[in-house]
């Protein structure tokens, strides 16, 4: 009997050490990440960098292996966001305990979720070589323009030149009347369909939709307006001229989608307009690789026109800004904050740092002492607009990226589906401003 | 030693062997579930906010959301369609490879093969088939209703949505018929038709109620995959055309993270819990009443 009370308290035992072992180990993977490591003056800065760019995550390592290779005292971590996923990775590691050092938000994210995150940074020296760094709304630089993007008109540059009898200039196109002129003479030339444009909630909603935004110099006049309640889309010569455009590029005339508008044609539009079958699409420079085109053949962006006036501003411009910024976080120690610096300076002034913002990770830079050019051709446009002045403020900056594909985006996908009048989207546009005021 | 076997089984031997299966269920569901229910009494635009206590002004705005009940009276419109189908075709496929006929293990193989394709991936292979290959195929033949890609129309997605999962989950559920088709007496067949039961009189009066236990399980599994599609959302309709086809853990998520509502969200997925636990359960109460013996 005492022997098998014995075995029987070993097995108790062990099944006590068992589930001990599993608690501490569960609370030492909580506890571990929480605890800052003592600071020694000899042992490396480490800081950790979040990148929203999936695409570029292998290049971003090794960018980082090139910094710390020049500044061994500095250990960059880099901690990419998943393609797709709905948390962001700045989120998840500030909930698990971490400190980020450098973070990658999105302009609005930068303005609103994360209004508090970053320091000053308006005296730092990289801002003379830009126009892009994000100001808040007291007027103080607190984001690093990381990466310009721009949309527009994509266009086939060799299916319009065919059309048109020449070298095509996309800002000859500035009124509706000459985009409605071209597309015919695009017919005329034996393409049956001159526009393929896929029309995903996104893209009728967060880019197409805010357009119409950059009517004021400062798209934040128009928010005001909208937020107070004091401005009718039904009467605004803009808002309505953006969606005559639209009914235009979405009628079954000229689209090849035309008779059924919606649906996933993401991947067929972009196809259609990079093989030449289509010539227009509507989207951003990032569309390029979809286009799958034939190597060396050229694309470029034109204008959307809203009106007849040629002088219109928005008919002569592409909206363009920055898409990623890079904020530090006030929470670091000082000691990471300047090597934070230092990393943003590496990227602006640092021939491998240039090397790998343009070359390697195919980003326009916002800064105008990088020497090198994108090879995506659409990315190219976009540098020589900003060259020609010809470019506004990129408008999905000023809008809750968030939430639009499934607020706005479908309310104006229903419109071109002719499930919902212009009065009715109008209002769906007032509404969204008047319950959200921030 | 009888009674040192007993004193084997107490409770410290039990520990040991379920000890760490608890643990993890813990861990993983039990203490998850329990403090999601408690996030949802605190207003958090996103999982990482600081919670502040709201009580159960998230279930008001649950309620309140019209999107959520549209979305989930479209789920019901899925679930009614997929159960019935899925059943049936599955019961057809495993009555059909299970008669007898020569090549009917690699058809047990070919039928199952879709079930190893995840959901994600299954939708977009789908979702060529929709936009591109249907729509040459109705070019091609002069098909009227084919030209168009499905995915833009609101009933012909939903459709699409369906079609895909009776292609996915069919061969699944066949596989479990098979197990019941297999496991019914010979002689009571043999009984039936003696007594002069033709084939279709066999199947209603005979396998049928024999197969009772398989439907419960089948049922069962049909209805949860059902209110819980995700994957093939996403990735078939996105919830487009203008969310038409937005199923209701689609909303859910778009809720808690893509429109930063992470306490509502939460909110409405207990509600969906709720629902889908109430429906299986009825479901399974009901339905093993009707199971009968041979």
């Amino acid at each position: 009997m005492g022997k098998m009370n014995k075995t029987v308290g070993l097995i108790k035992k062990s099944a006590m050490l068992g589930i001990v072992t599993a608690l501490t180990f569960s609370l030492a993977a909580c506890g571990g990440s929480s605890s800052k490591s003592a600071t020694n003056s000899n042992s490396p800065v480490k800081i950790i960098v979040t990148n929203s760019k999936g695409e570029i995550d292998a290049q971003f390592k090794q960018a980082a292996k090139d910094f710390m290779k020049v500044n061994p005292k500095i250990n960059v971590e880099v901690d990419t966001q998943a393609v797709g996923d709905t948390l962001g990775v700045y989120d998840k590691l500030t909930a698990s305990g971490k400190t980020v050092t450098l973070a990658m938000f999105d302009p609005y994210a930068a303005l609103h979720k994360y209004k508090d995150v970053g320091i000053d940074l308006s005296n730092d020296k990289w801002n003379a070589e830009t126009n892009d760094a994000l100001k808040n709304s007291d007027g103080k630089v607190i984001g690093f323009p990381f990466a310009v993007e721009g949309m527009g008109l994509v266009y086939n540059q060799k299916v319009l030149d065919k059309a048109v009898g020449g070298t095509f200039d996309p800002y000859s196109i500035n009124t509706q009347d000459k985009l409605k002129d071209l597309l015919n003479k695009i017919k005329a030339s034996g393409v049956k369909y001159p526009v393929a444009y896929q029309t995903e909630a996104w893209s009728v909603g967060n880019h197409y939709s805010s357009l119409f935004l950059d009517q004021e110099s400062d798209p934040n006049t128009i928010l005001d307006k909208l937020k107070s309640g004091s401005l009718d889309l039904t009467q605004n010569a803009a808002w309505n001229g953006y969606y005559d455009t639209l009914n235009l590029l979405t009628s079954k005339d000229y689209n090849k989608f035309g008779d059924r508008p919606l649906g996933q044609y993401y991947d067929a539009a972009h196809v259609a307009v990079g093989k030449g079958d289509s010539a227009i699409l509507f989207n951003g420079d990032w569309a390029f690789d979809s286009l799958h085109a034939i190597a060396g053949d050229t694309f470029g962006f034109m204008p959307v026109p809203v009106d007849n006036n040629p002088d219109n501003a928005l008919n002569n411009k592409i909206a363009v800004g920055p898409t990623q910024v890079f904020v530090i976080n006030k929470k670091a120690t000082k000691a990471e904050q300047a090597a934070a610096k230092k990393f943003l300076n590496w990227l602006v002034y640092d021939k491998t740092g240039q090397d790998f913002v343009v070359n390697k990770g195919q980003i326009i830079s916002a800064f105008k002492n990088n020497p090198n050019k994108v090879n995506n051709p659409l990315g190219i446009a976009i540098s020589n607009a900003i060259a020609k002045g010809a470019t506004m403020p990129f408008s999905t900056n000023y809008i809750n990226a968030g939430d639009w594909p499934t607020t706005i985006g479908p309310d104006v996908q229903k419109y071109i589906a002719k499930q919902e009048s212009r009065a009715q989207l109008a209002k769906v546009f007032e509404d969204y401003y008047k319950s959200h005021q921030e | 030693m009888k009674n040192r076997k007993k004193s084997l089984a107490n409770w410290g031997n039990s520990f040991l062997f379920l000890g760490p299966t608890t643990i993890f269920f813990a861990i993983t569901v039990l203490i998850p579930f329990v403090y999601g229910v408690y996030l949802t009494l605190n207003k958090m635009d996103t999982p990482t906010d600081p919670m502040v206590f709201s009580g159960l002004l998230n279930y008001v705005n649950a309620v309140q959301d019209t999107q959520f009940w549209s979305s989930l009276w479209l789920t019901i419109k899925f679930v009614i369609a997929t159960v019935f189908l899925v059943n049936l075709v599955g019961f057809g496929l495993a009555y059909l490879v299970t008669s007898g006929i020569k090549i009917q293990n690699s058809m047990r193989t070919a039928y199952f093969t879709p079930n190893l394709i995840g959901g994600l991936l299954l939708g977009y292979i789908w979702q060529f088939v929709f936009v591109q290959t249907l729509p040459a195929f109705g070019e091609k033949f002069g098909i009227e209703w084919l030209k168009l890609g499905w995915l833009g129309d609101p009933h012909m997605s939903f459709w699409a949505l369906v079609l895909v999962t009776i292609w996915q989950t069919s061969g699944y559920m066949m596989i479990i018929f098979i197990a019941g088709l297999i496991s019914i007496p010979k002689d009571l067949i043999e009984a039936a038709t003696i007594d002069g039961a033709g084939p279709f009189r066999r199947l209603v009066s005979v396998t049928l109620p024999l197969m009772v236990p398989s439907f419960v399980v089948t049922i069962f599994l049909s209805l949860k995959n059902a209110f819980m599609v995700y994957d093939l959302n996403f990735s078939l309709t996105k919830g487009g055309p203008y969310n038409s086809t937005e199923m209701v853990s689609m909303h859910v998520v778009n809720k808690a993270f893509v429109q930063a509502n992470y306490g509502t969200g939460q909110a409405e997925a207990i509600i969906l819990f709720i629902i889908v636990a109430v429906v299986t359960g009825i479901q399974v109460y009901s339905s093993k009443k009707m199971e009968v013996e041979a």
